[in-house]
This record gives structure tokens, sequence and C-alpha cells, in this order.
């Protein structure tokens, strides 16, 4: 949306075909209208979804054709990670960078350890985004301690943290950036409205 | 052996598959058998991630059936078992479940509730309600707990475990897709440090000694040879769950005393009634809220006494009546009318409910 506001040509692309409950087919429409080139299935043209596996849209197979920034929205995890593999050239594409999300009241990566584990599974990765929060419940102080985790981190593996993520009225409270230095960007929550 | 999974209480933000999970591992489930389907796949998914970790195991079968009879074998073998499905997986599990029922075993399943009849939708609703507290060719000897927050998801899964080898029933947890995938808050806990004492598991089968000899036989058994041999062995069956019944019944219920209204709702859908609820009485309404947590047994006396004194009641259920048949069977004799606001397979909001509520008033 940052890119789309500066003019940028911006493609969106629902990958998640792991478990895709949280799709962007609810709110395709809405960012659409944000001058976004969204590549995702309405719901009317798929059929028992997550039932026997998903396919994707052959559009975003081609994704990486179209003009402009291209955003992958990939599932968790390794299967996640494999859906790229379903990419045309996405092993020539020298401006891939893939960004691994990182939310520490998730139990599974809730310390320094676990996230590496995570992390190195995944494959190559090209920086981290402390996108640490607790839904409604969320203070900054549950965001700086999540910046401090996913930053150490970040030096284990050699990576950089691309951002500190959080709710505007929360990033509003933190500053531009976090106690680690990272910057902030503030998020308007979309995601609440798109359970399946 | 591994550490324990929770050390110390912890708020976390989770998906409540992911919850459940976590729940059997610190219940202390030994073992979960499993057969995939939407929406109950990450339970399976994050059990095996954690399963290795703390020396727990697991157990994909072939289908739904094998499942639900190796969940039986586990329990049989004195491991606490589990096993989780949906829909139409929890057809097919209906006849080991019976079985378990047959035998008393205490088998812990947990039902992410989808869509249906048959396969339907893979996403969400409160249709399973008969096929869990009744379903099997027997006569619903289970415990079926309803659970509507990531909170009880986690607190209902260890008490499940508890209540199952106590009573010797089988014993559910009843959530649905919206559940499943959701993520929200709650509190991890380790059950023990909250003063929990796990009933330890037994074995049925493989005990030490001779059978008549050095201690008494075990007859477990789901088939008999005469009519009266098995009508004798359900009254012992029927006179235990009466008993139980009492200790076991939960609910949750404010401003009924004096409420004309009643809204009367279990699961994720009591949600969008409590704040329904609450939004009117603040605004004057007499309404009032019931909400069984435990499906089977029901909530008998309570929510005979909640009829009695209303009004109207007011059913709410994503499903055609399913839940509306459990309170009639509960409060027959009442004249009190019942209202459905019924919406198979679909959602129910704060805002539907309220409307709903204030047109019967």
């Amino acid at each position: 949306m940052e890119l789309a506001n500066q003019d940028h040509r911006v493609n969106l692309v629902d990958l998640d075909i792991v478990e895709p409950c949280y799709t962007l087919r609810p709110i395709k429409k809405q960012l659409s209208e944000q001058n976004i080139n969204v590549i995702a299935w309405e719901t009317k043209e798929t059929i028992g979804l997550g039932e026997a596996g998903n396919t994707i849209k052959p559009a975003a197979r081609w994704a990486l054709m179209n003009e402009g920034d291209v955003v992958l929205d990939i599932g968790y995890g390794v299967e996640g990670s494999k859906t790229l593999n379903l990419i045309e050239g996405v092993d020539k594409e020298p401006n891939l960078k893939l960004y691994v999300v990182v939310n520490i009241s998730r139990p599974m990566t809730s310390n320094v350890d676990d996230i590496i584990e995570y992390a190195k599974q995944l494959g190559i990765i090209h920086g981290l985004i402390n996108n640490t929060h607790m839904g409604d419940e969320t203070t900054p102080e549950i965001v700086q301690n999540g910046a401090k985790v996913v930053t150490e981190v970040a030096k284990a593996l050699q990576i950089p943290v691309i951002a500190t993520t959080a709710i505007r009225s929360v990033a509003k409270n933190i500053g531009n950036h976090d106690c680690m230095g990272n910057m902030v960007r503030p998020l308007d929550r979309y995601m609440p409205n798109t359970l399946w | 052996m591994s550490e324990k999974l929770i050390t110390e209480e912890k708020r976390v933000f989770m998906t409540g598959n992911e919850v459940v999970a976590w729940a059997a591992v610190a219940a202390g489930a030994e073992i979960m058998y499993g057969y995939p389907i939407t929406p109950q796949n990450e339970i399976m998914h994050y059990w095996t991630r954690l399963a290795p970790k703390y020396d727990r195991k697991f157990l994909q079968t072939e289908d739904e059936l094998s499942a639900g009879f190796t969940t039986i074998g586990g329990v049989m073998a004195g491991r606490k078992s589990f096993t989780a499905t949906a829909g139409p997986g929890n057809t097919l599990m209906q006849e080991p479940l019976s079985m378990a029922e047959a035998m008393r075993l205490p088998v812990v399943t947990v039902v992410q509730q989808r869509g249906g009849p048959s396969t339907a939708t893979v996403i969400y609703s409160q249709q399973e309600v008969t096929l869990t507290t009744f379903g099997g060719n027997g006569e619903g000897m289970r415990v079926v707990y309803s659970t509507a927050t990531h909170q009880e998801l986690f607190d209902y899964t260890i008490k499940s475990f508890n209540v199952a080898w106590k009573y010797r029933f089988p014993t559910f947890v009843l959530g649905d897709g919206y559940q499943a995938k959701m993520r929200e808050s709650l509190t991890l806990y380790d059950p023990e440090q909250k003063g929990v004492d796990f009933v330890p598991a037994e074995r049925f089968v493989g005990k030490p000694g001779t059978p008549g000899v050095d201690r008494e036989p075990g007859h477990y058994r789901n088939t008999y040879n005469v009519e009266e041999e098995l009508y004798d062995v359900l009254q012992e069956h029927f006179a235990d769950y009466k008993k139980m019944a009492e200790e076991v019944v939960e609910y949750d219920a404010f401003d009924t005393e004096d409420a004309d209204v009643v809204v009367v709702s279990h699961g994720v859908v009591s949600r969008g009634a409590k704040e329904a609820v609450e939004r009117m009485r603040k605004e004057g309404k007499k309404v009032g809220y019931f909400r069984p947590i435990t499906l089977r047994p029901m909530p008998e006396k309570q929510l005979k006494e909640v009829a009695d004194k209303a009004k109207k009641l007011l059913v709410v259920e994503s499903a055609q009546g399913q839940f509306a048949k459990l309170i009639k069977d509960v409060i027959y004799g009442s004249t009190t009318e019942i209202v459905p606001l019924f919406k198979p397979g679909v959602g129910i909001t704060t805002e539907e409910i309220t409307a709903k509520t204030k047109e019967i008033l």
C-alpha cells in the first residue's frame, strides 16, 4: 500500500495454498480500489477450498512477468516456501527477496533458538520483519520485546531486520524506530475481515 | 525424557488448532491417531511438530475409521490417546466411538465442526451437535464440551483427558472451523502448577498376573449373547452416567432472573449472544443469557429453571435446530415459547442476535 501510494505499480499475489483460511479474496475489491493489482481467486471461482489441495490461479504462476513491484504472500512454514517453486522465473529473478514475518507471541517462534530453527528450514531468506503482536491486546512493550528477540536472530543469521510493524495506534507510541533502531511501519488491519 | 512444554504461565497468540495441540501435550497425552480433514488439520501439524521434542507419538491412519479404532487400541494399551476430526470424518468415526461407548473407554476426540451434510464446506458450522452428542448406535453416553474461546479450547482439552479417564466415558471437545483457524490470545499454563491432578492412565489389556487367579478378569465387551445381558449392562452405564452428570455439568448464565427473553446458545455463537445481551441490558432491556458448556450431559435443572421463569427463549445456533432439540428435551413440560434463530453452516453476529431479540421482546 505504501508503494501504491507512491504511484508504484503494485501486484499483490495470494500464494497461500497451505491452509488458505485467511486470504485476500474477501478484500480483493477493496485493495483493487487502492490501485493494487490483486492476483487471487474469487471465492465463487473455487471449489472445496482447502479440502483436497488447492490450485494456484494461473495468473499467479506468471506473476513475476507483471510490470512493477510484485509482492508474493506465501503460506507459513516449509510448505509455504515450497510454493515459490510453482512461480515461473523465480530462480532467475535477481530482485527476489524473501522476508520472514515473525510474531514472538506465537509459541512456536517465541525465542531466539526457535526462530532460528524455523528460519533455517525455509531455505535462503533475506530479512526479518518483527510483527510481534497480541491482537487487540497489543502494547508497545509487546512489540519492543519482539524487536529485541528478532534483532538478535537477525544478527545470528546475518540478515537485516527490514522493519518492525505495529497497528497504527501502537506504532505512534513507539515512534519512527523501535528500541533496537529498526524502522517502524504502522499497520492498518484488514485481515480480521478475511477469515475464509 | 524431554523437558516440560510449558514451564510458566504465559500470554500468547495462537490459532485454535495450535491451542489444542499444545493443550494435549500439556495434559500428558501420549499419542495422537488421526487422518487429515479440514478444518482440524493443524492439530495434527502442530502435534507432529511438538511430539518428537516431548517424547510423544503420532500415527496417521488410512481413514477415520482406523483413526478411531487405533485410538481405542492406544487407550486399551494404557496410553492417554486422542484423535481429532470434522464433518464426514466425524461421521465415519461414530463406529469406533460407539465401541468406546460400549466398552467404557476414555477416548478423547476433538471435533472442529464444518458445514454439512456430507462434504459441504470446510469452513464452519454447528451442525455436528447431534452426531457428537448422540452419534452412533448408542445412547449418547458421552461427555461433550462446546468451547467458545481459545482459552476454553486449552482448558477443556486438558480437562477432557481427566474426565475421560476418571469416568470412563468417551469425551469430546466440540469446536468449529472458526475457532480452529481464528487467532486470538490466551494464557498457557502448566496444569499441574495450577493444582490439576492428572488421573493416571491404566492398561485395559496386558495387565500382569493371571485373570481370575491374580486379578479380576477384564471384560471389555461390545457384543452380547442375549438381550437381557445387554440390558443389564446398559442399566449400569446409565446409572454411572447419571451419577457423573451432576459432577461434570457446566454452564454459563447471567441476567436470567428477571429476563423476559433469555438467549440460549452454545460454542462460538455464544460470544455474539453474550455481547448482544450485555448491550441490551445497558439499554435497560430485560434479557438474559444462558449457555450450556456441556452439551452432554446438559445442565438440565438449571435450564429448566431458566425456562420456567422467562417468557421466551431465543435459541441461536449455526444449525437447523440440532441444539434446540437438546433444549426441548430438557425443558419438556415448560410452556415457555421457543423462538429460533437458525443459520445452518453460517456465522451469527451480535447485531443479528440483538435485532431478533428486540423483535420478540
